[in-house]
């Protein structure tokens, strides 16, 4: 390991500086109160590039899974979807909270059952850290908050953050859909379920499919929802994904949430546009800041499995995440009735 | 007989293309108008 000067402040280990860990380094460097920040990558070029461009702070180390510094105080994710299950169980051997930003609906499952073994050795793991399933979330609970009930919550994104991205999104979208409907699953059809979906600019209009990632995790917060959904779409005019994975391509996640305010029936629409891998490595990183207490932004997690938008509060997280340029917004105006209310429901 | 034939093959490639749009555009796209504002405020509304 090439050892440099230490800092004040936990210690981070981060796996993987691809396109989303390049970026969660870059934020956790920037966050005060954060000490230094240990990049495990096993490709040298990128592990070079990735520790040149950090400064003093950052080390590097070859294997997410082997040796760590004593002073490993979190670890963060930002592997392919294939290694998060692995590095979770290393982390909880270890002792070690564990954050995620994956998106892919299996390894969502697999890191959801390792529930048992966090809780016994009261270690936490956290997922839901990207931008949909993640700032999504957050999103969905901010809109709930305004209303008295809720029952229907849709959320939709577009775009990638790099070639893994690409391969998790394609397999989502040729995996059979899955919706939460009147309090139980419903495994829909494949192509029926195409629709139009508005992101703000300069995303705009995309075709989005209905999807099974990240719809357990918004189940967990919504139980008693009528209906819950999740889709995605292909990102920046890339029609057979001529873009797709490219860094530099715009994201997008779109919120609906509709519910009661009042005596009326009431819908509220968030979305926020950004690079999928900024909006990804910046949540990755303000999530574990918030973890090792650098940020405030809401109670501690507690031994466990947790989605980030189940213990984090949403006004500090947007408005931190605002700070570094992740910017939400609300869509005023008129939108149409609810998509449970539509001729295709 | 020819521009007949061949008034017939413009008419289904027509019919053709018309359905094509159609089932394309089923989607449930609702009438909207207004635009977005990024949230501010205390309560990040």
């Amino acid at each position: 390991m090439n050892v440099r000067p230490e800092t004040q402040g936990p210690t981070v280990l981060l796996a993987g500086v691809g396109a989303v860990g390049a970026r969660a380094a870059r934020q956790l460097v920037d966050t005060d109160g954060i000490g230094r920040v240990v990049l495990a990558e096993r490709r040298p070029d990128q592990r070079r590039t990735a520790l040149d461009s950090l400064g003093e702070r950052a080390v590097a180390l070859d294997d997410p899974y082997g040796d760590w510094p004593d002073d490993i105080a979190i670890v963060v994710s930002a592997l392919p979807a294939s290694g998060d299950g692995r590095l979770a169980r290393v982390a909880i051997e270890r002792g070690v909270p564990f954050v995620s930003g994956t998106e892919d609906a299996d390894t969502i499952d697999e890191l959801l059952a390792l529930q048992p073994i966090a809780r016994a050795s009261g270690v936490s793991v956290v997922i839901g850290c990207g931008l949909a399933p993640g700032l999504s979330d957050v999103l969905a609970r901010h809109a709930a908050s305004a209303l008295e009930d809720v029952d229907e919550v849709h959320i939709a994104r577009v775009g990638t953050s790099g070639p893994a991205s690409v391969a998790t999104m394609k397999r989502a979208l040729r995996e059979r859909p899955r919706e939460w409907r009147d309090g139980s699953w419903h495994e829909g059809r494949r192509r029926p379920t195409r629709e139009l979906v508005w992101f703000p600019e300069p995303v705009g209009g995309r075709d989005c499919d209905a999807v099974a990632s990240g719809i357990a995790l918004l189940q967990r917060q919504f139980p008693d929802a009528q209906r819950l959904t999740i889709r995605y779409g292909e990102g920046e005019d890339s029609p057979g994904w001529r873009r797709a994975g490219d860094a530099a391509a715009w994201g997008a996640a779109r919120v609906e949430v509709w519910g009661r305010r009042g005596r009326a029936r009431d819908s509220i629409v968030y979305g926020v546009v950004e690079r999928t891998a900024v909006a990804t490595g910046t949540m990755l990183a303000v999530v574990a800041g918030s973890m090792l207490g650098a940020l405030d932004l809401g109670r501690p997690a507690g031994p466990g499995v947790f989605a980030a938008s189940e213990f984090l509060e949403p006004v500090p997280l947007l408005t931190e995440l605002s700070r570094r340029g992740v910017k939400a917004a609300t869509f005023e105006g008129v939108g149409g009735e609810s998509p449970a209310t539509s001729p295709r429901g | 007989m020819k521009a007949f034939r061949r008034g017939l093959v413009v008419a289904f490639i027509a019919l053709l293309a018309g359905a094509i749009v159609r089932l394309r555009g089923k989607g449930t796209v609702q009438p909207t108008s207004g635009g977005w504002r990024e949230l501010e405020g205390p309560d990040f509304r």
